[in-house]
């Protein structure tokens, strides 16, 4: 039992860690372009701006685990299985890209515009901004925000494990549901609670480590 | 100090569109001189910010033309742009230092990005935190500084691209008076030092008759007076200036002395009371004196104030002049005829 405990909090970790490196990989410029090209921002381009809304909308709408089994044809293709740890890492980096992209959105338009025009002023361009003040100033809540779709990759991953995307999920449903196992059922659970609270201690006391402000 | 530095022509800035439609600028034109302190003065929403934000380019005007030493800013775009506004420091009134970067890398700033090699930007850094008395503070947060420390940070981080010209958005309207005086006392000396244009916009006119040469009064979006600042004091022809005089030179008759003068009035049948303004070299002549011993006149001061504009003594009292009528009356004339500012604020004679 302990084997099976230890096995699926792995698989989890790892469906988590690369769905949260990948979907930030993706996110964040997202972010940082949706902000940029906004109204009276540093790069104002209407109709981009506009089109990267309404495309994070869609993705922020759709119900996790219908994005799991809609997607499947385009899972298979990208990585040849629909199944598994690998089959869900697919699912879970598209459904968090836009949540990250809005995450980002709102921690960098936080940042004072006083500061972003006074680089104006002092003849930074753009790529100057972005590097040296949007996402610097941004630091503390773009944590934070990573820290929010870490907790919620956690529980789409249970969810993922609804459909044989294995992990700690995966393991509740089949042995602490299915099977009557309240003592699996029980330490699922408790593994991951822990998770999230570290995480989400990890992630508040690096922000305010990096809060200057 | 007579070549223009900034020139604007008939610049015109104006936001919204239809019924939310809002002139900021109405044909402003304006001279700023090299190395001069330029004060422009006016109530919020007089377009000040706007003017002195289209200096750089901040803000973009419809019409008119910016120059900044003979180059023309406002066509200016993308690379060329950059490269002019690194010749332009500016200072904000909510200081807008990253409060991501210490005080040492806010001033390294403005080197940073335009490519000044690290040991270079050291060396200048050091030099700039010392011009501004911060050198303790080099590895401080902005976060730990109080805010005149941050407009110092905020004015060595301007200085730092060796500008030709300062600008400075209400740079001492967050700050408390004592503090305001060590702001203005230190952007005097880097004017005087560098030779650096300062323009500045304040609704402070202590601001003005502290720092500045020339000053420009902006109402409603258009430039209603211009000048030295010692000429607007002494002859103030518009509305909007003679408002902002008012807090500063105490030409109001202090309520004591009004509610003494409608309570008894002058105290003999053919007094006076009468307020004398004036400016410059009148203030160190005996003039009360020489009319009382001239015209046989009694002269009883009730109210006395002195200031200087820029090491130029101005003030005024308020006095009550008492005696034969026709005594007043050659009195009063000897005093305009010496370039005084007479005015009477009551009482009987022929002319009252």
């Amino acid at each position: 039992m302990w084997a099976q405990i230890l096995n699926a909090t792995i698989e989890t970790v790892y469906m988590v860690g690369v769905a949260l490196v990948l979907s930030a990989l993706f996110g964040i410029p997202l972010g940082i372009l949706l902000v940029i090209t906004g109204p009276r921002h540093i790069k104002p381009l209407p109709v981009i701006h506009r089109s990267l809304s309404v495309v994070i909308n869609v993705g922020r709408s759709l119900p996790f685990i219908i994005l799991l089994v809609a997607i499947i044809p385009f899972t298979r293709w990208l990585v040849g299985t629909s199944i598994g740890t690998t089959g869900a890492i697919v699912p879970l980096t598209v459904s968090a890209i836009p949540f990250m992209a809005r995450v980002v959105e709102t921690a960098l338009l936080e940042v004072d515009w006083g500061v972003i025009e006074a680089a104006q002023a002092m003849g930074a361009s753009t790529q100057q901004i972005i590097t040296k003040v949007l996402i610097p100033e941004a630091i503390p809540g773009l944590v934070l925000g990573v820290t929010m779709v870490a907790v919620s990759l956690i529980s789409y991953s249970a969810m993922a494990g609804a459909v044989g995307g294995g992990g700690l999920g995966d393991l509740a449903i089949r042995y602490g549901y299915q099977r009557f196992r309240g003592d699996i059922m029980l330490i699922t659970v408790l593994v991951l609670v822990a998770m999230v609270q570290s995480i989400q201690s990890f992630g508040g006391w690096l922000a305010s480590r990096l809060n200057h402000r | 100090m007579s070549t223009v530095m900034i020139e604007l022509e008939k610049v015109t800035k104006i936001y919204g569109q239809g019924d939310k439609r809002v002139v900021a600028l109405a044909d402003v034109s304006l001279q700023i001189k090299k190395g001069e302190i330029f004060g422009i003065i006016g109530l919020s929403g007089a377009g000040k910010s706007t003017l002195i934000r289209c200096i750089n380019k901040l803000e973009e005007p419809q019409a008119g033309t910016i120059r900044l030493a003979g180059q023309e800013i406002t066509n200016l775009q993308g690379k060329e742009l950059r490269a002019a506004r690194r010749k332009i420091g500016m200072i904000f009134q909510h200081f807008n230092l990253l409060s991501s970067r210490t005080v040492f890398r806010n001033v390294a700033f403005p080197l940073e990005i335009s490519g000044v090699k690290p040991k270079e930007r050291e060396e200048r850094v050091r030099s700039l935190l010392d011009l501004v008395g911060l050198a303790d503070k080099i590895n401080a947060y902005p976060s730990e500084l109080s805010g005149g420390q941050k407009q110092r940070v905020g004015i060595a981080r301007a200085l730092a691209s060796n500008p030709e010209v300062l600008l400075c958005d209400e740079a001492t309207s967050a700050l408390d008076p004592d503090t305001t005086k060590s702001i203005l006392r230190l952007l005097q000396d880097v004017n005087r030092r560098f030779g650096l244009t300062i323009v500045l916009i304040t609704h402070q006119m202590e601001v003005i008759k502290e720092i500045c040469d020339t000053v420009a009064v902006i109402d409603d979006g258009r430039i209603v007076e211009q000048g030295s600042v010692v000429e607007l004091f002494a002859r103030p022809r518009s509305a909007a200036a003679r408002r902002f005089m008012k807090g500063v030179l105490h030409t109001e008759i202090p309520p004591e002395i009004q509610e003494r003068m409608s309570a008894e009035g002058p105290r003999q049948q053919h007094g006076k009371t009468v307020r004398i303004s004036f400016i410059g070299g009148m203030a160190g002549q005996p003039i009360i004196s020489s009319v009382i011993r001239r015209f046989q006149v009694d002269v009883n001061i009730l109210y006395a104030n002195l200031d200087f504009i820029k090491n130029m003594p101005f003030g005024s009292l308020i006095v009550e002049i008492t005696g034969d009528e026709a005594n007043v009356a050659r009195a009063l004339a000897d005093l305009t005829a010496q370039g005084l500012k007479l005015e009477v604020l009551a009482g009987v004679g022929p002319d009252s």
